[in-house]
């Protein structure tokens, strides 16, 4: 065996063991297909910074006993009375029959909900990276959501995903479809607890028709010690827009990989991005945009704050195919290090294989500014509230992004909360 | 009472030497102008005096009796030490009042006195903004962020009556005004004017003074007071010009 592979004999049995319902055979092609690929290493090009092997050594722990449990941890979830929204609950990768039944009765609103578990189309689970099939091979449950043309509901559908610390390896999986001029917004707070190490992987795949709309609010504030890979795809129709925010507080080692398709013309896709990192967080935001088409437009600013040992890898790609005339697409990256031991790979990327574009990409590296930081001092800040204030000024251009209202009061507090104890990092 | 009692100053930044050995005592209800030509040390002076950490720094000063250098930046201005840049800094994304609060609650906890309220905040926010003639507008944007010169200065003008420092230094606060803000400007500086509190005024012009009457006129050269005298010491610069007290300086 590799070091840092998954075992793929441990790995069989542990899908074997699975009970033969209606995901059994999602899971075998996905199995397949992994054992095919195994998991990225450094030497991939999209992975360079961001080495899986302590993923890999948890997941071979987990898989040699399965039904092995911790004791699981209580945690504040406070969250899901601060936003309104319509909550759902997926609780170590399996869905929550209460907030599901309270999902159902949104019928009439023109919301279609079902549990993966009865029953999925192969075809719809995405296996096309090494972590999505890994999911797939393993996956127990999960959601499919469909908001019927036209419909916009009275509020945001929330999805709190908690990995309580009982499960150490976890799946989720989350199918979006939003049909034609409808508008769905859609928070997700993902949540651990649990002192032992976790690794929770979820893979979120979205579908726009024609003139949809979707907002994705995503807050993920894991505990430290635990790992994280997220994936969210959306493929985009004519005029669809996606505007996507993600608010990366916490997690040991976190990894995004947000992907936009377009694929006809008029469709918009924008991304926002915050995330916080202090002590040894390691987080990864790799973004990527198609356009396939044109005239259509994509833009995105990501922002970090990184104290302490952390390091963060930002790499934002915009691909503009052949023919894609009329694409419009920018790409900004910004960075403040409080901490000489801090680290940021950044990488906005351009690929252009079209004409006629506006295209522009953008990367700043910063320390706080010293005169700023004076002036403020001169006015009575002590040295710490004065990084909290510009921390928090720097922070506010992503906040103003804000796609969804309902969480705004949540977010500000939390980002108060955060930049505290970041600072508090020395 | 003495408020501030330099003795024999001295600064220096990366190795060079800005200020030599300055002396000057203030008292308060006294207003000082410190005047002198570019590069003579002015801004030094101003910035070493609200605790700015680049230079390095020798000689003593007392201010309300307390030793001075010893005091972070943060607590100088809790104690009472305000400085009107020469350059007031954008800081886009922070709110004006915001800042203000913050500021006037910092004091007010190391006084031991209970932190003011949002409303309670606003309302002499908006009373001060009232009083100077501002635009109450000023207060909901970012701090300094798009302003244009003369409105930094108000700007800084406004904090200062928001804060009511025992020692205002405001350093080259007539630099780049036309009339009018000058006269803004003025009329803020004067009302500030009272038996317990002492003013030192920064510039390289005399037009300030026909707005602000000082007590006392300060002329500092390569880094050292030269001369000292009352108000009539400005009109004779303004006549003579520099040239006048770097001879006198050298001789």
């Amino acid at each position: 065996m590799k070091p840092g592979a998954v075992q793929t004999d441990l790995l069989e049995a542990a899908v074997a063991a699975l009970p033969a319902d209606k995901l059994a055979a999602v899971r075998q092609a996905a199995l397949a297909q992994f054992t095919a690929s195994g998991l990225p290493t450094t030497r991939h090009e999209d992975w360079k910074y961001t080495n899986l092997s302590p993923v890999a050594e948890l997941s071979n722990a987990w898989l040699s006993d399965t039904s092995a449990t911790s004791q699981p941890a209580e945690f504040d979830t406070g969250v899901t009375s601060q936003i309104d929204a319509h909550w759902l609950v997926i609780e170590n990768g399996i869905v929550d029959a209460e907030s599901f039944a309270d999902l159902e009765a949104l019928r009439d609103s023109g919301l279609a909900i079902s549990r993966l578990a009865e029953g999925a189309d192969e075809s719809a689970i995405a296996t096309d990276d090494p972590l999505s099939a890994f999911n797939a091979a393993l996956l127990q449950d999960g959601l499919r959501l469909k908001l019927a043309a036209g419909r916009v509901l009275d509020k945001p559908i929330g999805l709190l995903t908690i990995d309580d610390g009982s499960v150490a390896v976890t799946q989720s999986r989350i199918l979006i479809d939003v049909e034609e001029n409808a508008r769905l917004q859609w928070v997700e707070v993902a949540l651990s607890g649990g002192g032992e190490r976790q690794f929770a992987n979820t893979v979120t795949q979205a579908t726009l028709s024609s003139g949809a709309v979707l907002d994705v609010v995503r807050i993920q504030g894991r505990q430290q010690s635990h790992f994280n890979v997220n994936r969210f795809t959306a493929r985009l129709s004519r005029d669809a827009r996606l505007n996507y925010n993600n608010f990366e507080f916490g997690g040991g080692l976190a990894r995004n990989d947000i992907i936009g398709d377009i694929l006809e013309p008029g469709a918009e896709v924008n991304l926002h991005g915050l995330y916080l990192a202090s002590g040894q967080q390691h987080i990864d935001n790799h973004t990527r945009v198609d356009h396939r088409v044109g005239p259509a437009k994509s833009t995105e600013e990501y922002r970090g704050i990184l104290n302490g040992r952390s390091r963060c890898v930002f790499n934002g790609k915009a691909v503009v195919h052949k023919g894609a005339d009329g694409t419009d697409a920018d790409q900004a990256n910004h960075n403040l290090l409080l901490s000489d031991k801090a680290e940021i790979d950044t990488k906005p990327e351009l690929e252009i294989y079209a004409d006629d574009v506006k295209c522009s990409h953008g990367a700043t590296v910063g320390q706080l500014d010293k005169n700023a930081l004076f002036y403020l001092r001169s006015r009575g800040l002590g040295r710490d509230q004065a990084t909290q204030v510009l921390t928090r000024a720097f922070a506010s251009a992503i906040l103003g992004k804000l796609a969804i209202d309902e969480c705004a009061d949540y977010l500000a507090a939390l980002l108060d909360r955060k930049l505290d104890a970041l600072i508090d990092d020395k | 009472m003495k408020m501030l009692d330099i003795k024999n100053l001295k600064a220096a930044i990366g190795g060079t030497e800005i200020l030599s050995g300055v002396n000057l005592e203030v008292n308060a209800g006294e207003v000082h102008a410190i005047m002198g030509p570019n590069g003579s040390g002015k801004s030094t002076l101003a910035q070493v005096l609200a605790g700015h950490e680049d230079y390095q720094v020798e000689g003593s000063v007392e201010y309300k009796g307390k030793n001075l250098l010893e005091l972070a930046a943060e607590e100088r201005a809790r104690e009472g030490i305000f400085l009107g840049f020469q350059y007031p800094v954008e800081i886009p994304g922070v709110n004006n009042t915001y800042l203000l609060k913050a500021a006037v609650n910092a004091k007010r906890k190391h006084q031991g006195l209970e932190e003011m309220d949002a409303f309670e905040f606003l309302k002499i926010a908006r009373e001060t903004t009232a009083t100077l003639g501002m635009d109450p507008s000023f207060l909901n944007r970012g701090v300094n962020e798009g302003f244009s010169g003369g409105e930094k200065k108000r700007n800084e003008i406004l904090q200062m009556a928001i804060l009511e420092p025992e020692l205002a230094i405001l350093d080259e606060t007539d630099s780049g005004l036309d009339i009018d803000a000058l006269k803004a400007v003025a009329k803020g500086v004067n009302a500030m004017r009272s038996p317990e509190r002492a003013i030192v005024l920064v510039t390289h012009y005399q037009r300030l003074l026909d707005y602000v009457e000082p007590d006392f006129v300060h002329v500092l050269s390569k880094g050292k007071i030269v001369r000292s005298g009352d108000k009539s010491l400005a009109l004779k610069l303004e006549e003579k010009g520099y040239d006048w007290v770097r001879e006198a300086a050298n001789a």
